[in-house]
């Protein structure tokens, strides 16, 4: 068989990123980019880097603060028939961007009974890095129970690529959710230009004592409180969710099956969160099993970095949690 | 003496460097404010620059290379004719400013 590694190259999570958003862009001229720092900029965390000087000042849209309005024009763009790529730098402002998304592109389908669709991605950052309470959270689950909607959240460059070029080819619309955090471990990225399908979740560590399934950033912590664990003698399987919205049931239910155990880790709230949601799927095709959840303390995430690293889930946190649900 | 050129911190959470473009082969002699190496962050460019003077011994990573912070980019020492010792051998870090770009 070919060499695996020689078929792979590597690069930063944002230059992932501006890949895919480049190759769609190159095949469809219906694809156009809008937001705050998109163009000549590159993009906030700088990962629409040359799309500008390639594409011109049409197709890469600088937009003022007014994100009820990028959403909006997106979600009108796209029910004429463009693929707007709408992009929110904090996720915490996409709030203001909800009416058109949710209102209007998830349910035009349904309105009008197939004859207009909104294929629009919304790509987003959620995540705390110190910059407090209304620039770090993360509302995936607020989202995922919008019929209509699509979630999926990359926690590699590989999966930011993939991820992204089947989004902006995708009927939509699909909210694409990546981490401050992610930006600085690169990876792995296929040369060929292969997309990652929605709806299947990704295996990244395999186990025999529990389930952990996490997305975005927390699998980076997810995966260390593994290789603690294991010194320990406890053996985890760690699932990647990749897609929230639809979840990838089927491989997280014949994990817990195998396993006996949840531990649902998200950095949001647990409070009907992403945790809830795959459990009570799990459990009502497989029965309940023992589960815990862990996530953001209920509080806001604070500016004051201790306050954060309190308030957000660590390794030690879901090391103590699995003990827990293992009884030790 | 040899040095050791390693990876700075040079930027806030960055994890791992890209090697762009050494700028001198070995042999070259660097004079302080010189331009050693441009490295690329998940952020931005960071150019290298000799604080101290030094003659560049040997390259341990190519452009396109990946390395994480701290590790080892590059020997160097005071004289050209000194006497080089295995690459992972013991050596203090050469004095380097860096720009941000």
């Amino acid at each position: 068989m070919l060499d695996d590694k020689a078929m792979t190259t590597r690069m930063f999570f944002r230059e992932a990123v501006a890949r895919a958003v480049r190759e769609e862009m190159k095949r469809d001229d219906k694809v156009f980019v809008l937001g705050q720092d998109v163009g000549s900029f590159g993009g906030s965390y700088r990962e629409f880097d040359g799309l500008f000087k390639e594409f011109g000042p049409q197709r890469v849209r600088d937009t003022p603060v007014a994100e009820a309005a990028s959403v909006g024009i997106a979600a009108g763009a796209a029910a004429a028939g463009f693929r707007p790529l709408v992009v929110i730098t904090y996720m915490d402002f996409l709030m203001i961007g909800f009416d058109a998304l949710i209102n209007y592109a998830a349910k035009l389908r349904y309105k009008t009974a197939g004859g207009l669709t909104a294929p629009m991605v919304v790509k987003t950052t959620a995540g705390a890095q110190g910059q407090g309470v209304a620039h770090s959270q993360c509302i995936e689950a607020w989202l995922m129970s919008v019929p209509g909607l699509t979630v999926v959240a990359p926690s590699t460059p590989a999966d930011a690529y993939g991820l992204m070029k089947t989004a902006l080819r995708s009927d939509g619309p699909v909210v694409f959710v990546d981490h401050k955090k992610l930006f600085p471990a690169p990876g792995d990225v296929p040369i060929a230009e292969v997309a990652t399908p929605f709806g299947e979740a990704a295996i990244r560590r395999e186990g025999a004592d529990v389930t952990i399934t996490c997305h975005s950033y927390m699998v980076r912590i997810a995966l260390d409180a593994a290789t603690n664990l294991e010194k320990e003698g406890i053996s985890c399987e760690v699932i990647d969710l990749r897609s929230l919205a639809p979840l990838d049931l089927n491989t997280i239910a014949a994990s817990v099956e195998r396993t006996g155990r949840l531990l649902t880790l998200e950095e949001g709230q647990t409070t009907c969160g992403v945790g809830v949601e795959v459990a009570s799927q799990v459990f009502e095709k497989i029965g309940y099993r023992p589960w815990t959840r862990v996530g953001a303390l209920r509080a806001p995430v604070s500016s004051n970095p201790v306050l954060e690293a309190a308030c957000v889930p660590n390794a030690a946190r879901v090391e103590e949690a699995v003990r827990h649900l293992l009884g030790k | 003496m040899i040095y050791q050129l390693s990876v700075p911190a040079a930027v806030p959470g960055v994890e791992e460097i890209r090697i762009l473009e050494w700028h001198g082969e070995t042999g070259a002699s660097f004079e302080p404010g010189d331009l050693i190496v441009e490295l690329e962050t998940h952020k931005a460019i960071v150019e290298v620059r000799a604080g101290q003077k030094g003659t560049l011994r040997a390259i341990l990573a190519e452009p396109g290379d990946w390395k994480a912070i701290g590790l080892r980019l590059a020997l160097f020492s005071d004289d050209a004719g000194e006497a080089l010792p295995a690459v992972d051998a013991e050596a203090g870090d050469l004095l380097v400013e860096f720009d941000v770009t």
